[in-house]
Order: structure tokens, then C-alpha cells, then sequence
């Protein structure tokens, strides 16, 4: 077995500390060493999309990091994402303009969303088609998760003012 | 007693419908947002080990010798598995026409690239893949079949010597007076086509969890499983176990739209459980196996087509050729795929007579799965290419020439010559909305506009059946053995008047665990959030089959309306009891038992069923004290297939109508859709949301197939995709934003007179899209006749039309 390295970071929050080998990728330390099994695995070569989390602030694929790259970072992932007050206003658009139909690919795609909204209030139809346009959905056709992250901004920039 | 299952809402207890036929958030939703859907690679067991997978990289080779002492004394390395277990333990599938099927792992030989040869049981996956590459296996290279276009010929390699050739079904169907129809047409008109290998691709590949319990001689399978009783069936042949000691866990899947692979990667975990001493095992597919030897590959086919044609434009004969490619046998019940078009095979039209010429071959490729429409996509893609190829060659509109042919209102339910019967429907009408909806007029006048600019733009147009709820005869025509649909639910209310749904299917993202909700919410007067709809395995399900086939929607109403009926019948004997009224005069409307005529006289349901489970001293002599009932549906008068595959398998036959603008880019060969308009008549929408889903998700799915994917490979049989990078899935900017209009035909035949969507619109997206690229490409007079239409193959046509011209 290879050398073990010690790998600390945070994730949602809660700060985390083990050994893992040097060949481990940070989504499988995510679902295996860590247990949150939310951010998914669909293609293992950076394409699909599925297993977007945001590091340091910034979208990026779980599948394509090795977890000793993440050494010290802030991740967020979909666990992060309802609170004490329920869900949080991407999850709630998705399932109102039926942005999902088997929810493989949706955290993911929430990921990017939060992202893009998190630095754009307003974005237009082409932001947006550039903020998912990594991520692979092969149910919905993509035109209710245009409508829905749209309608995630309305509700964001609706929360912002109260 | 039996009460017919209503087809209309007007038959629903309730005055005011709330939810069924409406659109509502779906109750699956919130665990899929949460990220907490229990996909079957969350799920782990104690002990738990992990599978990799050694696969064949040759195409066709005979295998001399497999060393595994390596891999077996790596640390951590629980079991090895090769070919001689399988031939100790294990069967031949029985999924593909006897003789056809392979075993799970090679045995003797390796037939496709990705074949499974080995496979490894260990603490981790990492420590199970280096294992793999510890496994030595001497190969003896044999001549590759590459291509299903020489599969036949005498000097060609056998891919299953003991069958003597490489033909794995032969047919020639005749239906109706086919020679007189061509003797007397005024035209004929003939064309070739090739669809290339496409397939599934869901975001989650396949997965299981299987552990054999060596005690009692029993098996769990866990797993992203799609038709659960059918897996249990096919494990209790293969594995050879009885099937009641074979217990089959579905849980979400991550799409299915066909095959995912299920029933070697389970046999493979199983036998590694077995032999590893019952330890559970754990195989997640990954993206590069499932794109080399995954289950959704599909409809490699060559067809030539023929088309008779009276001087008025009235067609009266259509037949096909087809010479399909099942990649390395036909273990994934893909020979279904080349008979599902007898279902609707003269589509919309009014053909009196046809001819389907089958040739079914195995090649050294990747076996054929099913994949959502199940063959049709590419059946639809000739129909409607030979329509638009007698339209233009007689100088007719497209849309008038369909016009003229189409089966007429007055004539449903129809008989089409393969033998099926349509329901219901007004083509006529999707057709005018169609139009209405894409102002046709306008993008004629425009595409005028664009011609006169020296632009390629096209408008195509494509009207298809979507046969929906498939049945047991679609596929008694080509040799794989026949296995009822039914499709089972159990129903209970407690003596809270809470209701529990027990269902044999799991999610897999078109919502029918929302459509049961919405229909007993409605059926008992309760809210939604009162109905729980839970997954059962098949240790506990009732007779079930799941998704597929575009019937589930259908059939799991019916089976709920069944329960619905004998519930309420028993509500009525214990309410006629309280309210001290006649049996006869007791109904249920609106959540309340009442004495009709009587107002005053009513109890609220969940006071009934409290009375009935806690108050036995208040029920009917002789009744017990139960307020669930167990209905299984299935389609009613379907029939067993004639000498010519004749008979009625889909019972319904929902009817689409696109439009669509485009433009070629005559530098680049690339296409983009600049319009594209749908009318779809599905009959009743039990939730439009779902279906528009079904609709668009189909669309995306038949742009893929139209332009971007493909299986490709070379002419030794080595495939070259293997990634996402070199197989194209569309993202966001190649999917269209389309245009939906909804006509409602409702079915006569089926519950609630809904019909089967849930293929949608990958029966009419590549069609319609070919025949706008070779409208916009008539000026330079070629056409695409191969798909993907791929900015290469375009731009190819467009020089070859270019180069004859300079040339002239």
C-alpha cells in the first residue's frame, strides 16, 4: 500500500481530518471516507458534470482532484445546501419548475446554479447556459433547468430584499 | 366481482378534482434535491467488498489460458472469478433466442471488446482494479465480424460456431396484397439508409450489491434495477436457484431509458459473494465500461425502403429491409427492438399493404440492449423520409402530402396491416396545430428569403405513433421466450385514514410514484401529502414488471383504480352498517361515505376505517377488519401473434407532430436548430409536468441521435468511443427550447384514457431533424441518409454536391 497522507479540510462547515492514499480523488474521499454521498459519480472523466462541488468558492469537479489537492480547502457540496429553515431556494425552484426527473445528475447542476447566483443576481439566458453548460442531464432536456434556475434568482434576489 | 377500470376522470369519486390531470411538485422530488435518494452507490453493507471487472480487449479471440495466482495473492483480494466457474455453476443467459445467449463471463472465447473475461472481490475498488492487472490471460486473436454487412457471407468467422452462422433471426412478413399495390403503383420510389449504434447513456451507470446467503442457500440482490421480477427470473436461470429464494432490491436509478447492464454485472457479483464466502459485493459500472460494454447500445442497422405511390398522392404500399447488427449475440433482449416496429409500422398512414424483410445478425461489436423507444426511432426515420421523398420527387408540401395519407377520425380503432389496432386519435388536427403553432406559412416565406441569400435552410416536418403499454406478444415474433406484464399495487388506509401505497418499482425519474399519489388523493378526498407511495422488493411486491415499454403511467392507474374499486366497495359494507342505510345506496364521494340523496346522512372516510379496524363489534357479520386490497392490471384483449407477427400488442397509440427550422452551415456541415414546435396528443395527461418532461427529454435524446452520437468503430471491430469525449451527450446549447402544444385524444381503451408517453419524442426528434437538413440541403441535390447528420458527414455532401457541380 502506498504512503498515506494526511488530508484536513472542511466541508460544509464541519471541519474533517484523515489519511488517505495519494491516489484517492476527492469525490471518492467525499462519499467514502466522509460518507456524504450526495455529490455523485457519473463519468470519472470531468465531462458530465455530476459531481460539481464548489471549492474555495469556485465550481469544480470532484472527480478530477485528487483529495490531497483539496488539503486545507473549503468545500461545499448538496448537504450544504438546506438549513434549519428548509430547503435552500435552488432546491426549491428545481422542484417547482420540475428541473429533475430522476435527480441523478441534480446535484451537480445545483452546485453550478448556487455558484452562478452567488456572483450574478440577474443573470441572463446566456449565463446561465454557460454556468450548466458542463453538466449533462440526459432526462429533462434541459429546458425546465433553464426555467429553474431562472426562477432560482427571482427567489434569491426575493430573499436578498427582505 | 369485477368493475370495469373507469377511462375518464368523470368517474372519480370526488366533484371537484384536485390533483390527477393537474400539475403538481412531484412527491419524489425532495430526497433527489437533498441529495439523499439512496442510489445504489450510497448503499453499503457491513464487510462489504468491491468488484472490478477484467475485460476482453480483443474483438474475436479464443482464450488459451487465465493465470489469476498473481491477483489471488495481492493483499486484500477476497475472490477471483473466471470462465470454468461459470461452467460449473452458471447457465447461459435467457434473454436472447436459444443458442444466442453467452454466458457471463467469457467462456472458451471473447466475442466484443469489453467482454467480461475475470473479475475481482476486494477490501476496496482500487485494491480489486490493480488486482485485475495481476490476472494473465494468453489470448489466441481470431478473424474479427466487423460489420453486420458481411456477418453473413460464407467466408465470415462464426461468432457461435454450433449455430453454423451468424444469422440470429430471419424473417420475411407479408401483410396484405404487397406485389398487386407495387404492379399498380404509379410511382415507386426506393432509398438506402444507415443508423448508426446509439445508446442509453443514463447519468448513473449500473450498480449493484449482491450476497449469497450459503446457509440458506438464498440471494439479495440490491441494485439499480428497472424491471425487478424479470431480473429475479433471469438470476433464478443463470445462477440456477429457485426464483422465490432470489430476492431483488430496486432502488432509485439514475435513469434507465433501456438497459443498464444488470444482469451480468449481478451474476458476476453474486458468484463473487459466493465464492468469497457470503460476503456482500459491491460493482459499480463506470463510464468507460459502460460505453464499451455497457446495456444501452442500440439499432445498428442498414435498411432499404420502398414506397408505392398513386398518381393522387395516395400511398398504398411501404416496404423495408433490414439488415440489423446485435453486436455479439443477443443476450439484452435486443431482437425485441427489430420487432417493436410492427406496432405502428405504416405510422400514421393509410398503407394497405406492407412487407418487412428482417435480418438479424451478431458481429464481434458490443451486444444490443433496448433503448427507449425500442426500435421505432430509426423505423420512423425511413417511414418518414420515404413520405418526404415522394413529396418532393411529385412536387406536393410535405405537410399536405401527409395530410392525404393519414388514417382519418372516423376510422378508430384501426387495424394497421402488421396487425396492431390504434386507439384513438385525430392526426389530422396535431398535424394543423403543428403548423399553426410554427406558422408555417411564415417560415416557408422565410426560407425563401434565406435560399434567395444563398443560405441552406430547411423546414421538416414528421408525423409518428408512439405505441404505448407494450405487452408479452410484441415479442413473441422474434424468439425470446415470452414473459407477462402485470403490473401490481397494494393499497392500505390506517385508522387514521392515511393511506400507504406498496409498489414493485422504483424511482427512476418519470414521477409515477406522484401519479399514484395524485389519483388516490383524489379517488379517497385526502391531500397529497396523506398518500405515501413505498417501494417494495420482490419478496413482498405483488406481480409487477416496472418501467418500460412506455406503460407504466398506464398500467400502474389501472392497478391503482382496481385497488380503489375494492377498497371502496368494503368502505361501503361497513359505512352501510353506521349509517344504518342499504349497501346500494352507500357511496364514497369527496372523502365522506354518505346515503345518496341524504346530505345529512355521511361519515368521513377515516371514521370508517376506524370503525373497521378498531370497533369490531360495529362491522358486518363476516367481514374482516381490512381497508386495503392488492390489484394487479394488465392490458385487456390483447392477442397471440398469427403466422405473420399479426396481433394486438401496444394498447395505445399516442400520435405527435413536429416542426422544425433549421440551417445548415454550408462551410462547416454543422446544423443548428433555430425553431422547433411539438403537438403531441397523449390522450388524458394525468400530470402535464411529467409529460412535458417525457416530451422534452425525448427530444434531447433524438438530437443526440440525430446529430451527435455514435458508436464508432473500425474495421477491425475496435471500438473508439470510450469516453464522453468522444461520445457526444447534448448539453444545454444543443437541445432546443421547444414549442408544446397538447391535443387530448383520450383512449377509449386504457385507464383514465391515458395513454403510453413516456418514449416521447426520440420517435420523431431524428426524424424530423433529417428531414429538415434535407430540405435545407435540395437546392445542391443530396441528402443525408446516415445518421448522425455530423458537421463531417454534412460538409462531405455538401463538397461531393459542389465538386459535381464544378465538375459538370
Amino acid at each position: 500500500m502506498a504512503q498515506l497522507h494526511r488530508v484536513r479540510l472542511t466541508v460544509n462547515g464541519r471541519e474533517y481530518e484523515r489519511e488517505v492514499e495519494p491516489r484517492m480523488t476527492l469525490v471518492d474521499f467525499l462519499r467514502h471516507e466522509l460518507g456524504l454521498t450526495g455529490t455523485h459519480v457519473g463519468c470519472e472523466h470531468g465531462v458530465c458534470g455530476a459531481c460539481t462541488i464548489i471549492k474555495n468558492g469556485q465550481a469544480v469537479r470532484a472527480c478530477l482532484m485528487l483529495a490531497v489537492q483539496a488539503d486545507g480547502a473549503e468545500l461545499r457540496t448538496v448537504e450544504g445546501l438546506a438549513g434549519a429553515d428548509g430547503l435552500h431556494p435552488v432546491q426549491q425552484a428545481f422542484i417547482e419548475k420540475h428541473g429533475l426527473q430522476c435527480g441523478f445528475c441534480t446535484p451537480g447542476f445545483l452546485m453550478s446554479t448556487v455558484e452562478l447566483l452567488e456572483g450574478t443576481t440577474s443573470p441572463g439566458e446566456e449565463q446561465i447556459r454557460e454556468a450548466i453548460g458542463g453538466n449533462i442531464c440526459r432526462c429533462t432536456g434541459y429546458q425546465s433547468i433553464l426555467e429553474s434556475v431562472e426562477l432560482a434568482a427571482q427567489k434569491m434576489r426575493a430573499g436578498q430584499g427582505s | 366481482m369485477t368493475n370495469a377500470i373507469p377511462t375518464s376522470f368523470d368517474a372519480l369519486p370526488t366533484t371537484q378534482r384536485r390533483f390527477i390531470g393537474r400539475e403538481v411538485d412531484r412527491i419524489e422530488d425532495r430526497s433527489l434535491v437533498t441529495g439523499h435518494a439512496p442510489f445504489i452507490d450510497n448503499f453499503t453493507l457491513p464487510d462489504m467488498l468491491h468488484c472490478a471487472i477484467l475485460r476482453s480487449p480483443h474483438p474475436h479471440a479464443r482464450i488459451v489460458g487465465i493465470d489469476t495466482s498473481r491477483a489471488e495473492a495481492l493483499p486484500g483480494v477476497a475472490a477471483v472469478l473466471t470462465g470454468e466457474d461459470m461452467q460449473r455453476w452458471c447457465n447461459p443467459t435467457a434473454t436472447a433466442p436459444e443458442g444466442w445467449g453467452p454466458y457471463s463471463l467469457a467462456v472458451g472465447k471473447a466475442r466484443f471488446v469489453g467482454e467480461p473475461v475475470a473479475a475481482v472481490a476486494a477490501t476496496s475498488r482500487y485494491i480489486a482494479e490493480d488486482a485485475c492487472e495481476l490476472i494473465d490471460v494468453e489470448y489466441e486473436l481470431l478473424p474479427p465480424v466487423a460489420d453486420a454487412t458481411t456477418a453473413l457471407d460464407l467466408a465470415t468467422p462464426l461468432l457461435f460456431e454450433e449455430n453454423g452462422s451468424n444469422l440470429i433471426v430471419g424473417r420475411n412478413f407479408v401483410w396484405g396484397d404487397v406485389e398487386g399495390v407495387f404492379a399498380a403503383a404509379d410511382r415507386v420510389f426506393n432509398a438506402k439508409f444507415r443508423w448508426n449504434r446509439v445508446g442509453a447513456n443514463p447519468t448513473e451507470t449500473f450498480g449493484c450489491v449482491c450476497q449469497w446467503d450459503l446457509i440458506e442457500d438464498r440471494l439479495t440482490c440490491h441494485g439499480s434495477y428497472q424491471t425487478p421480477s424479470f431480473m429475479g427470473l433471469g438470476r433464478a436461470h443463470v445462477l440456477r436457484l429457485p426464483a422465490n429464494r432470489i430476492n431483488i432490491v430496486s432502488h432509485p436509478q439514475g435513469g434507465g431509458f433501456g438497459g443498464k447492464g444488470g444482469p451480468r454485472g449481478t451474476d458476476i457479483a453474486s458468484l463473487l459473494s459466493r465464492k468469497s464466502g457470503g460476503r456482500p459485493v459491491k460493482y459499480i459500472e463506470d463510464r468507460v465500461e459502460y460505453l464499451l460494454a455497457g446495456g444501452g447500445q442500440s439499432w445498428d442497422r442498414y435498411y432499404e425502403a420502398w414506397l408505392a405511390v398513386r398518381a393522387d398522392g395516395t400511398v398504398t404500399g411501404l416496404r423495408v429491409q433490414l439488415l440489423d447488427d446485435q453486436g455479439a449475440g443477443a443476450e439484452g433482449y435486443g431482437t425485441i427492438s427489430v420487432a417493436k416496429p410492427l406496432a405502428a409500422f405504416t405510422g400514421c398512414y393509410r398503407i394497405e399493404a406492407a412487407e418487412y424483410d428482417v435480418k438479424v445478425v451478431c458481429t464481434n461489436r458490443a451486444p444490443s440492449y433496448p433503448y427507449r423507444g425500442y426500435g421505432p426511432p430509426p423505423h420512423n426515420l425511413v417511414l418518414e423520409s420515404m413520405m418526404d421523398l415522394a413529396a418532393r420527387e411529385l412536387g406536393v408540401d410535405p405537410a399536405e402530402f401527409r395530410r392525404r395519407n393519414y388514417i382519418r377520425p372516423e376510422q378508430f380503432p384501426y387495424t394497421i396491416p402488421s396487425g396492431n389496432e390504434y386507439d384513438s386519435g385525430n392526426y389530422e388536427a396535431t398535424l394543423d396545430k403543428a403548423l399553426e403553432l410554427a406558422g408555417y406559412a411564415e417560415l416557408r416565406a422565410q426560407q425563401q428569403r434565406a435560399r434567395a441569400e444563398g443560405r441552406l435552410v430547411g423546414i421538416g416536418i414528421a408525423s409518428t405513433i408512439e405505441p404505448g403499454v407494450f405487452d408479452w406478444n410484441a415479442y413473441a415474433t422474434v424468439g425470446v421466450p415470452g414473459v407477462g406484464v402485470p403490473e401490481g399495487i397494494s393499497i392500505g388506509i390506517n385508522l387514521l385514514g392515511e393511506i400507504t401505497a406498496r409498489v414493485g418499482f422504483n424511482l427512476q425519474g418519470q414521477g409515477q410514484y406522484t401519479v399514484v399519489a395524485q389519483l388516490l388523493a383524489d379517488w379517497f378526498g385526502v391531500e397529497m401529502g396523506a398518500v405515501r407511495v413505498v417501494y417494495t422488493d420482490t419478496d413482498h411486491a405483488p406481480p409487477h414488471f416496472g418501467q418500460g415499454g412506455s406503460r407504466l403511467g398506464v398500467s400502474i392507474s389501472g392497478a391503482a383504480l382496481g385497488a380503489c374499486q375494492r377498497i371502496t366497495v368494503k368502505l361501503r359494507r361497513a359505512a352501510s352498517v353506521l349509517l344504518q342505510a342499504p349497501f346500494e345506496q352507500v357511496e364514497l364521494m369527496d372523502g365522506v361515505l354518505r346515503v345518496k340523496d341524504m346530505p345529512q346522512a355521511q361519515i368521513p372516510l377515516a371514521q370508517v376505517v376506524g370503525a373497521m379496524l378498531a370497533r369490531s363489534d360495529l362491522l358486518p357479520e363476516g367481514m374482516q377488519p381490512d381497508a386495503s386490497a392488492t390489484s394487479v392490471w394488465t392490458a385487456p384483449g390483447r392477442t397471440a401473434p398469427d403466422e405473420m407477427g399479426r396481433c394486438k400488442s401496444y394498447l395505445t397509440a399516442a400520435n405527435a407532430c413536429h416542426v422544425v427550422l433549421v440551417e445548415v452551415d454550408a462551410d462547416t456541415g454543422k446544423t443548428e436548430i433555430l425553431k422547433y414546435v411539438i403537438a403531441d396528443d397523449c390522450g388524458t395527461r394525468l400530470n402535464p409536468s411529467n409529460v412535458e418532461g417525457m416530451i422534452q427529454g425525448g427530444v434531447a435524446q433524438g438530437v443526440g441521435a440525430a446529430l451527435l452520437e455514435q458508436y464508432v468503430y473500425t474495421d477491425e471491430a475496435q471500438p473508439l468511443v470510450s469516453t464522453f469525449m468522444d461520445y457526444l451527450v447534448p448539453t444545454i446549447n444543443e437541445v432546443p427550447m421547444t414549442q408544446k402544444a397538447a391535443l387530448v385524444t383520450p383512449s377509449p381503451f386504457a385507464p383514465l384514457g391515458a395513454k403510453g408517453c413516456g418514449e416521447g419524442a426520440i420517435h420523431t426528434t431524428p426524424a424530423v431533424l433529417i428531414a429538415a437538413i434535407n430540405d435545407a440541403l435540395s437546392p445542391l441535390g443530396v441528402q443525408v441518409r446516415e445518421t448522425p447528420a455530423s458537421p463531417h458527414r454534412v460538409w462531405s455532401l455538401i463538397r461531393s454536391a459542389r465538386g459535381d457541380r464544378a465538375s459538370v
